[in-house]
């Protein structure tokens, strides 16, 4: 019964994924099952007992031009689930903009189950198309993390979002707990619909070209926080989007009295912010936060990939409760 | 006479035929007009005053009837509309701020670059709830796309200029239109629009006290709805929605300081917006709000952001 190989699925692209929580009081895999050009894997000796972690690859490092992935994640009640990838996904460029690259992921997250899906961002290259649907059902007390993000391309090779197409997805809803005839439920409600569509095709010449209107910025992501577990990180972002300097406003300090009044500044989190800040100013990284009917929305865009995931690295480690909850492997990708 | 052989005898045939029905079609058509003339002059009450004398043998006439949907184009697309939309930049106002010299990425701002982008981004984001509402005002679809358009809008500053501007409609709409419409059976508007239109006025005041309320009467499905009740085309309710935007960021801007009412009234009449509007109102004709989405992500960090500014003229 315990085979070590998982079984695998007759659909391209195809791939389930259920966790649930073993009698020990710890999470593990229930069913674990994928088809190429998909690849899950899961660590065969669990490092770390917060949650269970799988590596979503794929062949080669990449999705080719018409690939489709379809990957359907439960979340068994009281489980806890971490998903991250080993590297950008890159998009390979296709051949005709008729062939999109597809990657679907339908997640469904039992009561005060958790899913922390912190993967590397997605890098297009150039002539690529792509599309990417992620859809979150959250159960009453379910808590979800999410981090999508995408790249302007392989910079050594000059590509500066030089992809055809790049249409992102994200949807959380709310659901009654399951009912056995599976029939959906009037009461579901959509809570977040988070939608980019980065499209090369202008309709009109006075319209900025794709890469013009992206502004220089190299990297754009979106994290998506919903749950009793990202409580608490939900209100950090907050806190910290409503903590930061007013744009406009002049100091008239001298710079010896600024680094005075840093120094008398007693407590960490106040030297982290303002070593944070700094680096935000430099790295050009824009941010922002809101509260989208009991989700916390942050958006973010920086001109250097890895100073956008220095960022978002930062803010996770410093509030510290996503180690907390699922282990130091949930952060392996920001990091 | 000469024959011409290469020529369809049948095609020749239906050609004179249809010649002959045109010239009766013409003959009928000037008795009609000569007695209607006649008819016209034995009724001289139905005459323009003071305008007798030419309007007898003019054949223009000046429209008499009232004509409810082309009264409502006026009062919709007017900026003297009370909706509060001189309060909101939609974004204009972070975009300056951000731009700054030591930015090399962003070294300069300029209007002829933030218009295309921002109309391009609220016909991406929004006019897809505008047209979807104005091809089904129902109650249920209004409120099915008020929610989805309230869990789209993600930052707290577009919400609440979208709400806010919404609402300000909806409060037109019950306190001013819906209390001068003609009487039911002689109006274009039929007793179940007005009662659905209630119906969700009712939803919004009801809602307001939840964490997530029922409706929240956001701008674009409401206008679609609103619209399409009083009768305008789908067409002319995307270009008076997009356009409304653009007569809002162009009074921003002049508000700003960044050019003068004439450069104003020169970007509102010229060929750009007119085309740009056109093309967006093409592009996003038969998007399903399911797909409608952010095509400038740097719109969304400007528009959250504008909570950050130091000083603030607008509200968004």
């Amino acid at each position: 019964m315990n085979s070590p190989f998982p079984k695998s699925t007759s659909v391209p692209g195809q791939g389930h994924l259920v966790a649930k929580l073993l009698p020990e009081g710890i999470s593990g895999l229930e069913t674990f099952t994928y088809q190429y050009p998909l690849k899950l894997i899961s660590p065969s000796r669990p490092s770390e007992d917060e949650s269970v972690l799988i590596f979503l690859l794929s062949y080669g490092g990449g999705l080719v031009a018409g690939d489709k992935v379809n990957l359907k994640v439960e979340v068994r009640a009281k489980a806890k689930l971490t998903i991250v990838t080993q590297g950008h996904t890159k998009v390979f460029t296709s051949t005709s903009p008729d062939i999109v690259t597809r990657q679907d992921m339908h997640v469904h997250i039992a009561s005060e189950g958790a899913l922390c899906l912190l993967p590397d961002p997605v890098q297009p290259f150039a002539g690529s198309v792509y599309e990417q649907t992620q859809i979150f059902r959250l159960e009453e007390d379910a808590s979800i993390c999410l981090l999508d993000w995408v790249t302007r391309g392989r910079t050594a090779r000059g590509e500066n979002w030089s992809f055809v197409r790049w249409v992102g997805r994200n949807e959380i809803w709310t659901i009654p707990a399951a009912q056995e005839d599976g029939k959906t439920d009037s009461r579901e409600r959509l809570l977040v619909r988070d939608a980019v569509i980065l499209d090369s095709n202008r309709s009109h010449p006075e319209l900025a070209k794709l890469r013009d209107s992206m502004h220089g910025v190299g990297i754009v992501g979106t994290l998506l926080l919903r749950g009793p577990l990202m409580k608490s990180l939900g209100d950090f972002f907050l806190a910290e989007f409503a903590a930061l300097p007013r744009l406009g406003a002049r100091d008239f300090r001298s710079d010896a009295a600024k680094q005075a009044a840093a120094l008398a500044q007693a407590t960490p989190r106040e030297k982290w912010r303002a070593e944070r800040l700094v680096m935000e100013n430099n790295s050009k990284l824009l941010w922002s936060a809101a509260n989208v009917r009991g989700c916390v929305v942050v958006k973010f865009g920086a001109p250097e990939v890895e100073d956008g995931r220095l960022w978002i690295g930062s803010m996770l480690q410093e509030e510290g409760s996503i180690s907390h909850h699922f282990g130091d492997h949930a952060l392996m990708c920001v990091r | 006479m000469t024959i011409n052989l290469f020529q369809d005898p049948i095609s020749s045939y239906r050609e004179s035929d249809t010649d002959n029905d045109l010239d009766n079609e013409i003959a009928e058509l000037e008795r009609k007009l000569a007695a209607a003339k006649a008819k016209r002059c034995k009724h001289p009450r139905s005459r323009l005053e003071g305008d007798s004398s030419s309007s007898s043998s003019s054949p223009e006439r000046p429209l008499l009837a009232p004509n409810l949907p082309n009264h409502f184009h006026l009062l919709l697309s007017d900026s003297a509309l009370p909706l509060g939309s001189f309060a909101f930049s939609s974004g204009l106002e972070s975009y300056l701020a951000h731009g700054h010299k030591s930015n090399p990425y962003h070294p300069h701002t300029s209007f002829a670059a933030f218009l295309p982008l921002s109309i391009s981004s609220y016909a991406s984001t929004t006019l897809p709830f505008v047209l979807s509402a104005h091809r089904d005002p129902s109650l249920s679809n209004l409120v099915e796309l008020d929610d989805a358009q309230d869990a789209s809008i993600i930052c707290t500053v577009g919400r609440r200029a979208s709400v806010a501007q919404g609402r300000a409609l909806l409060g037109i709409w019950e306190r001013s239109f819906s209390q001068s419409l003609p009487p039911l059976g002689s109006s274009v508007v039929t007793a179940a629009q007005r009662g659905d239109l209630k119906a969700f006025g009712l939803l919004v005041k009801r809602g307001s006290s939840k964490e997530i309320p029922d409706a929240s009467a956001h701008l674009a499905p409401l206008f679609g709805a609103i619209c399409s009740v009083v009768g305008l085309s789908l067409q002319q309710t995307a270009y008076i929605f997009l356009f409304g935007h653009v007569k809002a960021l162009v009074s921003a801007a002049v508000r700003a300081g960044m050019f003068g009412p004439y450069q104003a009234q020169k970007i509102l009449a010229g060929e750009t917006v007119q085309e740009l509007i056109t093309e967006m109102i093409k592009r996003e004709w038969g998007t399903k709000v399911e797909r409608a989405g952010q095509n400038v992500p740097v719109m969304d960090l400007w528009f959250g952001r504008h909570e950050v500014l130091y000083s603030r003229i607008f509200n968004s």
